[in-house]
């Protein structure tokens, strides 16, 4: 309970953790309130918002409900920051470990690869990827991860250079552990938390990346994702703002949310790491 | 600063492995590609069965795959990029036209996050836990989490339609003839946007990180002795807090320099900023695989002495650090 | 809203002469043509090779039309819809074996050299028949070019060749380059292919990539007092509201080719100093395609694809997806073509419950969970429409139980996709019908054509009666034969269904009111606008 008591001490983390969890509820209730496919037509086209209290935040281009557009668009934007997050910590966290834990040949391998991926910008890197493979929510996911990971494996790698010359390691050694386990068994456990810590950062950017990808038309066109519908609704940005504002506002809220939570969780860990 | 040399040249190796690793693994994902670049002319073109044929060869498109990497690699060991076959020119024309155009776009970027960033970062972390130490930071966030796009769309109604006090975009009036610092302020003025809808993006990081770097600060010994002796506090954080704060602001600007180039791309489409990030979508597009190559290429070699700079700065700056640790 | 409403039915109706509303003051004005200025539009593309005589795309003429000249252009009132270029005549001997073109006298090449027929003959067979993407098909007859005089062309056929294919064919497959600069070296590799020599009005100066073109006043320009423009510049726009923008700041006087997104019209109209212009495309109509894959065996059953056709509101289609700037359409060839359209076929409306049924009775039944069958469905990625149209497709098939996966591609993979891996099940598509179903139309449904042809027929239908149709249509040489061989032609298509036509438009041109005689031919934004001027 203490943890969650140093949690909430800031207004900061207060914020970001409601927004959550009212993403949270936005996207678990999406398909109950608004059940059936969000990109059917549901209207009138470009209906302006509060005219129609069945629509009540008006339709797109095609006559599309934006208030369910918006919710179910919380699931993918969702999904998509916390898939790409957690294929990006995982391949992280993995690499790191190995060139930590094994040093040598492989360790400067390893890292020649992360800098060659870290030294072509990411955005550059995804924008390839999508383009080749062509646009699904699988393939943004993996484009933005394969952009994301350098920095979970650095801090990996970094972690277990401290942690493998520690006593419970050499005592795993003495008693005849397979070296891969002893890395991923007893380092890895512990080098973890730092790395996790990278998470909101990258949920967040996850986020504005594949709204960036969707706005240069990289999206996958059978969801419903903020930035597609804020790249749709550019094209009327002066005659119907509110198709891009409102996906707009709920993109940036989302992002704040993330980062701010994210920073909550990091402090009140940082506090308890330092009073052990 | 021998050993500042010693830095440089062990970096300058690994670059080289980093830098074949980026071409090679590049061409391995264009060449993965559904479409080559003749699909993509004959777009806007159609065409019969012959056209397309003769196109392939004259493109040498009919080659394997690993003839072509083994040519691209020769030619290149020879500091020859090959020739676009868009702009059927040679690729190193094409991308020293559009270098200086994102090189000045990213400089001013980074110079107004950096500087802007840190300064607010030190006037936010000078009292930290302070009203305006918040609004700063959640402010400088909530600007972080607007996507670049549509900063950049809302730039340009405002203060380009509605006020018009700056150009929609471009780089400079076309074809206005204007000559040395005539042109020099047509190109600034093209550039406040899109440099402000990059900049602002990134503020934030310096910002946080200046802002977090103090708050850390403040706690050290040297700050506790300084107040001891009793210096003023605008001396305190000037010549002691911020200062030590700002060593991994540098880091961090080694680092950016990557993501930048990448946001630029974005920000170029939608202020019709002829760089290179508009350049490499381009490429993407037509399947120029060379060119795309060309670019990631260069774009890697200038993040590489981007950080070879910033190590180096690091290592004349701060003494505490060896070699080893800043490669790491 | 009235007047926009008169102006949809007027497209509707498929009339030619039609203005959106802000327009229409601006007539009753009748400015007088001024003399110079700098005229400023927007481009979107930046194409690769600016010869038109080897790419004839829409792409390529708006630009190079100002520079390099056809022999004849399209016309609103001209007998046959042309009027004379470079050619001041042309007559097609009676059994299709040659056709006369005599040529303007008195052209200069921008490098003061004489145009003659020479020029002409190296073009026709050294450039269109080989290397041009339309012209190898319709010149591919060609045998030889004599010159008996200067000013003198007589094209020989192998085979019968129909005049009207030829005339039809004139406005943009006829671009003549000056023989005397491409006749060294390799053709492909001429530096006049990125800096073109031409006749027109207008001579090439100079492109900065990713910012501009730059073409100056010919002072030598065959036409008298013209051109009246000292300067045109193309400013690249990439991003697709830049234009509207620019337009607004008045950093640009023109968007053509719908630089201005259909959804910004109806507020772009209102601004003062603005003018909407739905007018000078009639001779480029593009159409909205739903192409098949007929060896997919549900849909190469014909009342799978009748079903589909009575799903599809095609006026939810003209109404929603473009505003109203476009017209439904019945058939492959679209109903502003004052030739070769018949309106006698069979039509598909809107009805729910008859696609439903029919899907009932080809036997593919709704399972439990509503779904008759599922298809991959790729729309092209080169318009917004078509784009907007896969998103309705999806819906309108969801409504009958036809469950669509949508697979959004870039232009490059999309082609790859349809056109040689046949790695599709529907797609929609926007072939262009360029004044003549032989040049681009009859191609989308015609069988045996090899793999890897873009915009033809590579969704596996065969019809014989069809191939036989085309076959005999191609060597008819009397025209008011060959036009009914064509509406034979058009009545089975829509009665087969080999892909379903939903739509037809053009594009729309916004510009300043200062700018003068826009849109006063059917293909005016890629023709040379030697009379194109900017008032006060």
């Amino acid at each position: 309970m203490n943890r969650l008591r140093r949690f909430f001490h800031t207004p900061e983390a207060i914020a970001g953790a409601s927004i959550l969890a009212l993403l949270i509820v936005m996207a678990l209730v999406a398909p109950l309130l608004f059940s059936g496919d969000p990109q059917a037509i549901a209207g009138p086209a470009l209906l302006p918002p509060f005219q129609d209290w069945s629509l009540p935040l008006g339709t797109d281009r095609l006559g599309r409900d934006v208030l369910a557009e918006l919710f179910h668009g919380a699931r993918t934007s969702l999904a998509v920051g916390l898939a790409a997050a957690a294929a990006a910590l995982f391949i992280g966290a993995l690499v790191g470990t190995l060139a930590g834990f094994a040093g040598g040949l492989i360790d400067e391998m390893l890292m020649r690869v992360t800098d060659a991926f870290q030294t072509v910008p990411s955005f550059l890197l995804a924008l390839a990827f999508v383009s080749i493979v062509g646009p699904s929510l699988g393939a943004v996911v993996a484009a933005i991860a394969l952009g994301a990971w350098t920095g979970p494996a650095r801090v990996a790698r970094a972690e277990v250079l401290s942690i493998r010359e520690r006593d419970y390691v050499a005592g795993a050694r003495v008693i005849g552990m397979h070296p891969l386990e002893i890395a991923f068994r007893e380092v890895l456990p512990n080098a973890l938390p730092p790395v996790l810590a990278l998470s909101s950062v990258i949920v967040a950017a996850a986020i504005l990346t594949e709204a960036a990808l969707s706005f240069l038309g990289l999206g996958d066109p059978n969801r419903v994702t903020w930035g597609g519908m804020i790249a749709e609704g550019r094209a009327v940005l002066r005659s119907a703002p509110f198709l891009s504002v409102v996906p707009g506002i709920a993109l940036v809220l989302t992002v704040l949310g993330v980062y701010l939570a994210g920073e909550g969780v990091v402090e009140s860990t940082a506090v308890r790491r330092s009073l052990s | 600063m021998t050993r500042a040399l010693r830095l440089f040249r062990r970096r300058l190796v690994g670059s080289i492995f980093v830098l074949l690793i980026v071409v090679i693994g590049s061409f391995l994902l264009l060449e993965a590609a559904p479409g080559d670049a003749v699909d993509a002319y004959i777009v806007s073109t159609g065409g019969d069965v012959g056209m397309i044929e003769l196109l392939r060869h004259r493109w040498g498109l009919d080659q394997s795959e690993l003839t072509r990497l083994a040519n691209y690699l020769w030619a290149l060991l020879h500091l020859d990029l090959g020739q676009s076959v868009t702009f059927s020119r040679p690729i190193r024309d094409v991308i020293l036209e559009r270098l200086p155009t994102t090189l000045i776009l990213m400089g001013s970027a980074t110079a107004l996050s950096f500087g802007l960033g840190s300064a607010l970062g030190i006037y936010a972390g000078a009292r930290p836990g302070s009203f305006r130490d918040r609004f700063l930071s959640i402010g400088s966030l909530a600007l972080y989490a607007v996507p670049g796009f549509w900063l950049g769309l809302v730039l340009i109604v405002i203060f380009a339609v509605d006020l018009r006090w700056l150009p929609i975009g471009g780089i400079e009036t076309i074809a206005s003839g204007k000559t040395g610092l005539a042109r020099v302020a047509d190109i600034a003025t093209h550039l406040v946007l899109p440099v402000s809808a990059l900049g602002f993006i990134y503020l934030a990081l310096y910002l946080r990180m200046m802002r977090a770097g103090m708050a850390e600060a403040w706690r050290q010994d040297f700050v506790l002795a300084a107040r001891a002796r009793g210096l003023s506090r605008r001396r305190i954080v000037l010549a002691h807090v911020a200062r030590n704060a700002l060593l991994p602001l540098v880091t961090m600007l080694g680092l950016q320099s990557a993501q930048m180039l990448g946001g630029s791309v974005v920000i170029e489409s939608v202020f019709a900023v002829p760089g290179l990030g508009r350049l490499a979508q381009k490429a993407v597009a037509a399947r120029d695989t060379p060119l795309l190559l060309g670019i990631i290429l260069v774009s890697a070699v200038l993040v590489v002495v981007i950080n070879l700079l910033v190590d180096l700065a690091y290592a004349i700056l701060d003494p505490r650090v060896g070699a080893g640790e800043a490669s790491a | 809203m009235s007047e926009l409403t008169i102006s949809r039915r007027g497209l509707l109706a498929g009339s030619a002469l039609l203005l959106a509303s802000t327009a229409l003051p601006t007539i009753g004005l009748a400015q007088t043509p001024k003399k110079g200025g700098r005229l400023v539009l927007a481009a979107d593309s930046e194409p690769r090779n600016l010869n038109p005589a080897i790419v004839a795309s829409n792409g390529v003429f708006f630009i190079s039309s100002k520079i390099v000249e056809t022999l004849a252009e399209a016309s609103f009132d001209g007998k046959d819809g042309l009027q004379p270029r470079l050619a001041l005549s042309w007559d097609g001997a009676a059994d299709g074996l040659s056709v006369t073109f005599k040529l303007r006298d008195g052209v200069k090449w921008h490098d003061r050299k004489p145009f003659t027929s020479a020029d002409v003959a190296f073009s026709a067979l050294q450039i269109w028949k080989p290397l041009q993407n339309l012209g190898r098909t319709v010149f591919k007859d060609l045998e030889a070019v004599d010159t008996p005089d200067e000013l003198t062309a007589i094209f020989k056929f192998a085979k019968p060749t129909p005049f009207q294919l030829i005339r039809n064919a004139l406005p943009a497959l006829s671009s003549v380059v000056p023989k005397h600069l491409y006749e060294v070296g390799k053709i492909e590799d001429n530096p006049a292919n990125n800096a073109p020599v031409g006749t027109g009005p207008f001579k090439f100066a100079e492109y900065k990539a990713g910012q501009y073109y730059r073409l100056t006043r010919n002072d030598a320009y065959w036409g008298k007092d013209e051109p009246y423009l000292d300067e045109i510049v193309y400013q690249v726009l990439p991003d697709r509201t830049s234009a509207a923008a620019a337009l607004e700041a008045e950093e640009i006087q023109l968007a053509a080719f719908s630089a201005v997104p259909l959804a910004d019209l109806d507020r772009i109209s209102k601004v003062p100093g603005l003018k909407v212009i739905t007018k000078g495309y009639e001779g480029l109509t593009y159409q909205l395609v739903v192409e098949i894959n007929h060896r997919r065996k549900e849909l190469a059953d014909l009342k799978v694809r009748q079903a589909i056709a009575h799903a599809i509101d095609k006026d939810f289609v003209v109404k929603t997806i473009f505003l109203g700037y476009a017209a439904t359409a019945t058939g492959p060839v679209p109903k502003n073509d004052p030739q070769f359209y018949t309106a006698d076929v069979e039509t598909y409306p809107f009805d729910v419950a008859k696609a439903n049924a029919l899907l009932d009775e080809a036997g593919y039944k709704r399972t439990d969970d509503g779904k008759r069958f599922s298809l991959k469905l790729l729309p092209a990625p080169y318009f917004n429409e078509t784009k907007q149209f896969g998103d309705y497709l999806r819906q309108a098939l969801a409504a009958i139980g036809i469950e669509a996966e949508i697979v959004n591609n870039d232009a490059a993979a999309h082609i790859k996709a349809i056109y040689t891996d046949h790695a599709f099940d529907l797609a929609v598509g926007p072939p262009v019908f360029r004044g003549d179903p032989a040049i681009s139309t009859t191609i989308l449904v015609q069988s045996g054509i090899p793999d890897g042809v873009p915009f033809s027929n590579q969704g596996g239908y065969k019809n014989a009666e069809l191939d036989a149709l085309i076959a005999k249509a191609s060597e008819t040489l009397d025209t008011s034969a060959r036009t009914d061989l064509y509406k034979e032609f058009q009545k089975k298509v829509a009665a087969d269904l080999p892909l379903i036509n939903v739509a037809e438009w053009s594009f729309i041109s916004v510009a300043r009111d200062t700018v003068g005689n826009i849109a006063n031919n059917p293909r005016w934004a890629v023709s040379n606008w030697a009379d194109t001027y900017l008032a006060g």
